[in-house]
């Protein structure tokens, strides 16, 4: 049994060389946005591929994705807006 | 209507009704992501409500930059969930032909059932109206039983089921292989 005091835990300095030394908001921000993003991106991707493959040529399938891509644009539009300029 | 892509029509086959949930209950499923479109926009007052969270309405403002990001990912997933849940409403339905009743249930991207009872095969057929609202709008369900491998078709929150009902039955062969009609 090791009689010294423990010590508190400090993780290995040559690895603290490798984490940046700052993050600017704008940037965590700016990557957040891209990962959002390409998630959305995606998921659109795959719905759409559902409305043109089942709804069987249904007149509702066209409007749907339109709306959900001229919504989208406004909303994302204005999510960049601000933070195009941080 | 083209059914071609999931099933084939057979030479004498047409397409009698194609239904889905009652818009009703759609609208119902949407409340959740009203409820969360809003919640950004209520939360200043909702705060101002509890005296210790008071400091931090202050600083909900959608002004800024990081605050106008966060509010547009915000909606915007919210919205996808909406259309989501749209694309989800729309893609199940409920099929009955001259011959057969097809359901297509798309239980997510990618989870898709599509299976089908031939009216021959059809032994009873029961609809279910319970509480006030489906009472007053017509909405209930239909539940069809076939015969051999103990087959069970329910229809949930479809509109006017007792007419669905009295249509399925009318497509019934009788026992001679000619519709009743």
């Amino acid at each position: 049994m090791p009689d010294q005091p423990l010590q508190a835990f400090a993780p290995p300095s040559a690895l603290l060389s490798y984490l940046p030394t700052s993050i600017s908001q704008g940037t965590v921000a700016g990557w957040f946005l891209l990962f959002v993003l390409v998630f959305w991106a995606i998921y659109t991707l795959v719905a759409i591929y559902h409305w043109l493959k089942y709804s069987h040529a249904s007149l509702v399938a066209i409007p749907a994705i339109a709306v959900h891509l001229g919504v989208s644009f406004v909303l994302i539009v204005y999510a960049l807006s601000g933070t195009l300029f941080i | 209507m083209n059914h071609a892509k999931e099933f084939e029509l057979e030479a004498d086959e047409h397409v009698v009704r194609q239904t889905r949930k009652h818009w009703l209950l759609f609208l119902i499923e949407l409340l959740p992501y009203a409820i969360l479109a809003i919640l950004p926009f209520a939360l200043p007052k909702l705060l101002l409500l509890a005296p210790p969270l008071v400091p931090y309405a202050a600083r909900i403002d959608f002004t800024s930059p990081l605050m106008r990001a966060a509010l547009g990912i915000w909606l915007l997933m919210t919205w996808t969930g909406a259309w989501s849940a749209f694309t989800r409403y729309y893609l199940n339905a409920w099929v009955l032909t001259n011959e057969r009743i097809v359901t297509i249930k798309q239980r997510g991207y990618f989870a898709r059932e599509v299976s089908s009872v031939l009216l021959t095969r059809v032994q009873d057929v029961t609809t279910n109206v319970t509480g006030m609202l489906p009472s007053f709008l017509d909405i209930g369900n239909i539940k069809v039983q076939s015969a051999g491998a103990d087959v069970e078709f329910t229809m949930r929150g479809i509109p006017h089921p007792a007419q669905m009902r009295d249509l399925i039955l009318k497509y019934v062969p009788e026992n001679d292989g000619t519709p009743d009609v």
